[in-house]
């Protein structure tokens, strides 16, 4: 069990994995959106997606999770 | 007895092999078995040959009541070696001996904060290499000394003054705290292994303090210190890393501020094009890039190294060698906090300056920075203050500033980004854009009135932004030498090395000490 965390405070602009998605290390999981940038979040490992734990719109603190994979 | 050499050379033989012996095999066990070395062990692995000093100095060791179970070899443990080729002043607090507590009974503390091989490296010029495992004072010191001494009665003159001096290099591998800890953050760089902790008093003092039970590692572990308080510059895997991330270091510096560093091999041409530049950014604004890819394209091959990868994560900096001529690297990253400076990477950024302008390191900086960091958690965090200082320090850093705009460039943050009265030599990539505030929220900002009033506000606002935009367009500023100059991004590396080269004949004229002091913070 791995959760990805918000290294940022940011607004979740674009989720690209759902439950049960297999995603590889270095895939990006997610976009966040902060200053306005575009910030990928990437898998530091490879894994199936166990939980997304923020909606798109949600906005995230640093520390946040994200997604975990199982 | 009478003196004969036979036995006076025996009792030598006797007690250089107890100082061996360091604290019992007992304790000497338990540092192996949680996988660190002893102080010996460190420096034997660290050096191609060690002359120690002061090898016989030893103590009696005292129980509680006072009575005498033996004696033991004092808490810390130096000399002079060779490290990586390098003549170097080398010592470290021995854990195994009452946990490396500064003897300040011994004469001169015999060594660390403050004691000898401090003396050693300013008046020989050399570097400073400092393992610090030690729990800083401990009562015990008290009852040696007969009173309790004022902490005030040692001089901390010399590790201040060694900054603006030679390298000072620290590694923390176990535990580093009060003094020790005090230390290890007066250095140019350091580096802690990732079961280690430091802290200013530990778990048992917090908790008579503040009545807080906290475990060691939440208090001060490593990645605490390496990624949130920036206390330690770079996380090591084991003591391995740590050693060879401190021969990289050491690497780039001189041994003082009197010599220039070293020049690394020019087997990298100069005038390389560096094609992939232009896939590495995104043509998107909006999309950020890898600032480390980015800089290892332009440098010389394998020559990056970064400082503080971890935290204060919107600057980026490190050292690297260009043309074989060892720089400082500095560069936004837009992939943290959209590059805006915020207090710690304003701190990281000054410490990084002020050690390249130290040892005449040139500095690159490569400028995406939408400005200060905002909002509430900024504010608190004396941003502004933080961020002032990053200015300051690059305006009194001693060597050429070489500045590369890569994107974004507004607010007061660009003025930690070169200095106008230096050369002020600013290459743009024709990717920049720059301004006191960008369009998009500047003209809300500025015209509020004049939008609110307008028949049809949202299309007066468009005609604004059309016409600040345009003038925001990059080449229109270098029609008015309002930068230096503009480039094709792929030609960086072959200008910048041209404008190093030159410099270094500047450099050579401007060796010694730093005219201003070296400060760890405001």
């Amino acid at each position: 069990m791995a959760t990805i965390e918000s290294d940022t405070v940011a607004v979740v602009w674009k989720v690209l994995v759902a439950e049960g998605d297999a995603v590889e290390d270095g895939d990006t999981v997610m976009i966040l959106e902060s200053m306005k940038m575009e910030i990928p979040v990437e898998a530091e490992e490879s894994g199936t997606v166990s939980k997304v734990h923020v909606e798109v719109g949600a906005s995230v603190a640093e520390g946040d999770p994200l997604v975990t994979l199982g | 007895m009478s003196f004969t050499w036979e036995s006076a050379l025996e009792e030598l033989k006797r007690r250089r092999a107890r100082a061996r012996e360091l604290g019992g095999e007992r304790r000497v066990q338990r540092a192996h078995d949680q996988g660190r070395f002893t102080i010996r062990e460190r420096i034997e692995r660290s050096t191609s040959w060690f002359s120690e000093v002061g090898e016989l100095a030893a103590y009696e060791d005292v129980d509680a009541t006072g009575k005498v179970l033996g004696t033991l070899p004092a808490s810390y443990v130096c000399g002079l070696g060779e490290f990586d080729g390098r003549t170097v002043a080398i010592g470290g607090e021995d854990f195994t001996v009452r946990g490396g507590a500064p003897q300040t009974y011994l004469a001169r503390m015999k060594g660390g904060l403050g004691g000898f091989v401090e003396d050693l490296a300013h008046d020989y010029r050399i570097p400073l290499i400092l393992f610090l495992e030690g729990i800083g004072g401990d009562v015990a010191a008290q009852a040696e000394k007969g009173y309790a001494y004022l902490v005030s009665s040692l001089s901390m003159m010399r590790p201040f003054e060694l900054m603006s001096e030679v390298p000072v290099l620290g590694m923390v591998s176990g535990a580093s705290a009060g003094g020790t800890a005090g230390r290890t953050v007066v250095t140019h760089f350091s580096v802690m292994t990732k079961d280690s902790v430091m802290f200013a008093g530990g778990p048992p003092l917090v908790k008579r303090a503040l009545g807080i039970d906290v475990d060691k590692d939440e208090l001060g572990g490593a990645r605490l210190h390496t990624s949130v308080s920036g206390g330690v510059d770079n996380l090591a895997e084991d003591e391995d890393d740590a050693l060879e991330q401190m021969r990289t270091v050491l690497g780039y510096l001189p041994q003082n501020v009197w010599e220039l560093p070293a020049r690394g091999d020019r087997s990298d041409p100069a005038d390389r094009i560096v094609e992939e530049l232009l896939k590495i950014i995104p043509e998107n604004r909006r999309q950020p890039y890898k600032v480390d890819r980015m800089i290892k394209a332009i440098v010389d091959a394998e020559s990056f190294f970064e400082v503080g990868p971890k935290w204060g994560r919107s600057v980026t900096t490190g050292f690297a060698r260009m043309d074989g001529i060892p720089v400082g690297i500095v560069a936004s990253n837009p992939r943290y906090l959209g590059g805006a400076i915020d207090a710690k990477a304003a701190e990281k950024q000054i410490r990084f300056v002020d050690t390249c302008s130290t040892f005449h390191l040139p500095i690159v900086y490569f400028v995406d920075v939408p400005g200060f960091m905002v909002g509430t958690e900024a504010e608190k965090a004396s941003t502004l203050r933080w961020g002032m200082r990053a200015v300051q320090s690059l305006i009194f850093a001693e060597v050429p500033v070489i500045t590369v705009h890569v994107r974004k460039a507004f607010g007061m943050a660009v003025n930690a980004t070169s200095n106008p009265d230096g050369l002020g030599l600013r290459i743009a990539w024709p990717s920049g854009e720059w301004g006191d505030l960008p369009v998009e929220g500047g003209v809300e900002a500025g015209f509020r009135r004049e939008i609110e009033a307008a028949d049809d506000p949202a299309e007066y606002r468009r005609l604004v932004e059309e016409r600040m935009l345009a003038m925001a367009d990059p080449f229109r500023t270098a029609e008015h030498f309002g930068v230096e100059h503009m480039i094709d991004p792929r030609e960086t590396r072959a200008v910048v090395c041209r404008f190093l080269n030159a410099s270094m004949h500047k450099l050579v004229t401007t060796l010694g000490p730093p005219q201003r002091q070296w400060r760890p913070g405001p």
